[in-house]
């Protein structure tokens, strides 16, 4: 049998390689889309509609996995869904928790759905700060796919008219619950804003998918499609065009090249068989998530490629950032002492956010460059976590329990770390996985900069809450949480125009090999104060475009 | 939340969701009579219930007992190896603590008694030099029954947790007389 020859090989079917794939099967071409885990039956998988005494632990999850569990979604609702056979390694000193969703659709099945767009405060942040890195795009370039992408998906926001946060094209917004009203009124007073998140998460019914009915518990997949994953939207509509061949436990080994240098295919390990099988394709695109697509890359060495794919920059693997993610102020409200329970997350969502303020006006008024963002957490949760730390026993703490219900809130940081030459991954020169394929291997630790967000934020959001009538509560030794669980790093193959600095262009097609696409946060020369999500489905769909009209014109040149 | 019925059969549990009232399917076997400790001897697990039953007590509404919040306490421990010599070497000395002060077992003492134990294990202000092991055994047990009461049916209702309930679309405030929540009335339910 002849083997077929795909017009588009993509590795990855997440926010990045869902769109690619919709894309292009639906422009009529043959794409084989190459998936490191299984497909997930939202029937067995997602579980959001148990109840805790319906789960054999009651969602705490099995004590005697509890060293093996990755982050805080790796838990007993989602339990089965998370990569623990691929090894990967730190180096000495170096903490990450990287909770790795193989299965199809990747992390769209559990992710937080905040999406707002960057604006032209992140592209041109250098310009601005002199600091960091200018994107070789700007808000306009990037805008329609913004619009386009936020009505296929449906993003629940308000209008808010603030540059450093462009709004987009919005279902309408949550509702504002109690605390929100009340953490607002402290927001007024010290100049924090404190506005509608922009949710992927439906508020309408829309585009043939159910409003959201608020049950709860959606970071643990949703059973019903009523916030954005590609398994729910876009991929079922690549396989009704009959274009796409979808191989699942399917790991990517390497690109495969050709005697000029151009990709030729992508070699996969069969999990099922552990046998290589070899993907024959036309154009490449790799959009495994940052930090594996860079893995990827490195591992696809080859005599014209010594140093590992699209490589000759030597910037793969460099430049990762992350956002630093923690709760630098916790505390309560004590309006809300011993009032009836309000349903404050059964959207599980972030109803509010407080979108950066800082260096707004002025890009050097604080001790830091550029900015972070805030989300509050708090009300009602389906657990009363508080409880350990109310003291006693016995009738009288029953009743405190239930009098502090409403009241707890907490306020999570997103700050970008700026590039650092020692915040890289490489390849571990003695780990391998099970089939020989070399580990990655990561380096990094929290800059400066961010470091001084973390104080700045333990400080304002302190007075805020305090506004608010509110009590700070936070732990005096509290702590950032380790580096990776944001799930939101970039720059492993970043963008940019020079290629002697950079590994794509402003296209995301590497500079080296003009038919190898790049479409996932690796792209990205920073993090911003932004969630990736959005921007990676925006890229993507410009790069499959970029991509689909070279194809069309029969030529893959450098641009 | 919809109640999954169908979920609901891990073998020997007696109250977490049996006694609760599910639904079961045709051909599912009748639920045990009675809850057979994983990890704990007869004697220890009657001690852990009782502490149970005082951490979280059937007063005004369930508790712990209700909630089958010991047999949640000895399936975790029986799950958790790390956790298990703590826990029989808490249960030695809270019978020691209790032979030495009042001659009888923990189980045989008066109400008032066994509260005076547990007061200075629980109540920072009332802490007694010399009895870290005992107040490390208490919070092992304060936290296991804190998270099989308010993970289990009987404990939502006792919290009126929204989950139990569906709401068609997004919930808003409903004070919209008093943004600044400054004049609630005050709750009914507390004293």
């Amino acid at each position: 049998m002849k083997s077929q020859i795909f017009d588009v090989a993509i590795i990855g079917t997440g926010a990045g390689g869902g769109i690619a794939i919709k894309t292009l099967t639906e422009a009529g071409l043959k794409v084989c889309a190459i998936n490191a885990g299984r497909r997930l039956d939202p029937a067995k998988d997602f579980r959001n509609h148990r109840m805790p005494w319906d789960m054999q632990f009651r969602a705490f999850g099995d004590p005697a996995d509890r060293k093996n569990v990755v982050g805080f979604m790796d838990a007993e609702y989602t339990a089965g869904v998370w990569e623990r056979e691929i090894p990967f390694t730190t180096a000495p000193g170096t903490e990450w928790t990287w909770p790795r969703c193989f299965a199809v659709g990747g992390k769209t099945n559990f992710w937080g759905r905040s999406s707002a767009r960057f604006g032209d405060i992140d592209f041109k942040a250098k310009s601005i700060s002199g600091v960091g890195e200018d994107w070789p795009v700007e808000y306009k370039d990037i805008a329609p796919y913004y619009s386009r992408v936020e009505k296929m998906i449906g993003v629940s926001s308000s209008v808010q008219n603030r540059p450093s946060n462009p709004d987009g094209e919005y279902l309408p917004p949550f509702n504002f619950r109690c605390l929100d009203h009340i953490i607002k009124a402290g927001a007024d007073k010290v100049g924090i804003p404190y506005l509608s998140d922009r949710v992927a998460q439906l508020t309408r019914n829309h585009e043939g998918h159910p409003a959201c009915h608020f049950c709860g518990a959606c970071t643990f997949g949703c059973d019903s499609g009523s916030f954005f994953s590609t398994p729910w939207r876009f991929l079922p509509k690549a396989e009704a065009t009959g274009n796409l061949d979808l191989r699942t436990n399917a790991v990517a080994k390497n690109i495969l090249v050709d005697k000029e240098g151009m990709a030729s295919g992508v070699a996969y390990i069969d999990r099922t068989t552990g046998q290589e099988v070899e993907v024959r394709a036309k154009a490449v695109i790799v959009a495994a998530s940052c930090l594996a697509s860079a893995h990827i890359f490195l591992n696809s060495k080859s005599s014209k490629y010594p140093n590992g794919i699209a490589n000759s920059s030597g910037q793969v693997g460099r430049n990762l950032c992350d956002h630093m993610y923690g709760e630098p102020v916790t505390g309560h409200l004590p309006q809300l002492i011993g009032q009836p329970p309000f349903p404050d997350n059964v959207g599980d969502c972030q109803v509010a956010w407080m979108p950066r303020w800082q260096n707004l006006d002025d890009p050097r008024a604080e001790k830091f460059v550029h900015g972070y963002s805030m989300y509050p957490w708090g009300g009602v949760t389906e657990f009363p976590w508080y409880a350990t730390n109310v003291e006693g026993y016995g009738s009288s703490y029953k009743r405190a329990v239930k009098r502090r219900y409403p009241t707890p809130i907490s306020f999570t940081i997103q700050a970008p770390t700026l590039p650092q030459p020692g915040n890289f991954l490489d390849l571990d020169p003695k780990v391998t996985d099970k089939w020989g394929i070399p580990a990655a291997r990561l380096h990094f630790q929290w800059d400066d900069n961010t470091l001084k967000m973390w104080e700045h934020a333990k400080v304002h959001v302190k007075e805020m809450l305090l506004a608010a009538g509110g009590v700070p509560e936070t732990a005096a030794d509290v702590k950032p949480l380790s580096p990776g669980w944001s799930l939101h790093e970039t720059g492993t193959l970043r963008m940019g125009n020079d290629p002697k600095h950079y590994v794509t262009n402003r296209w995301g097609q590497t500079h080296d090999v003009p038919n190898l696409y790049v479409a996932d946060a690796s792209l990205f020369p920073d993090p911003t104060d932004k969630t990736t999500t959005l921007s990676i489905i925006a890229f993507s769909l410009r790069t499959s475009e970029y991509l689909l009209d070279n194809f069309n014109k029969r030529v893959h040149k450098r641009a | 939340m919809g109640a999954a019925a169908v979920a609901s059969h891990f073998p020997g549990f007696v109250n977490w969701s049996f006694a609760e009232g599910h639904a079961h399917p045709a051909g599912t076997p009748p639920p045990p009579r009675k809850y057979q400790p994983l990890f704990f001897t007869v004697s220890e697990y009657a001690v852990i219930t009782k502490l149970s039953e005082l951490i979280i007590p059937t007063d005004e509404t369930p508790g712990a007992r209700e909630a089958g919040a010991c047999e949640f306490v000895d399936f975790m421990v029986a799950h958790d190896v790390e956790a298990q010599k703590p826990m029989r070497a808490g249960l030695v000395w809270l019978d020691e603590r209790s032979r030495r002060e009042f001659k009888r077992p923990f189980l045989e003492l008066k109400p008032g008694e066994q509260s005076s134990i547990l007061d200075s294990l629980a109540f920072r202000a009332k802490h007694r030099a010399g009895e870290d092991a005992g107040r490390e055994f208490f919070e092992r047990v304060r936290g296991l029954t804190v998270m099989g009461f308010y993970s289990s049916e009987v404990g939502y209702r006792e919290l009126d947790n929204p989950a139990l309930r569906s709401w068609g679309l997004s919930p808003a405030c409903p004070h919209t007389n008093d943004r600044a929540h400054a004049h609630l009335p005050p709750p009914k339910w507390a004293p």
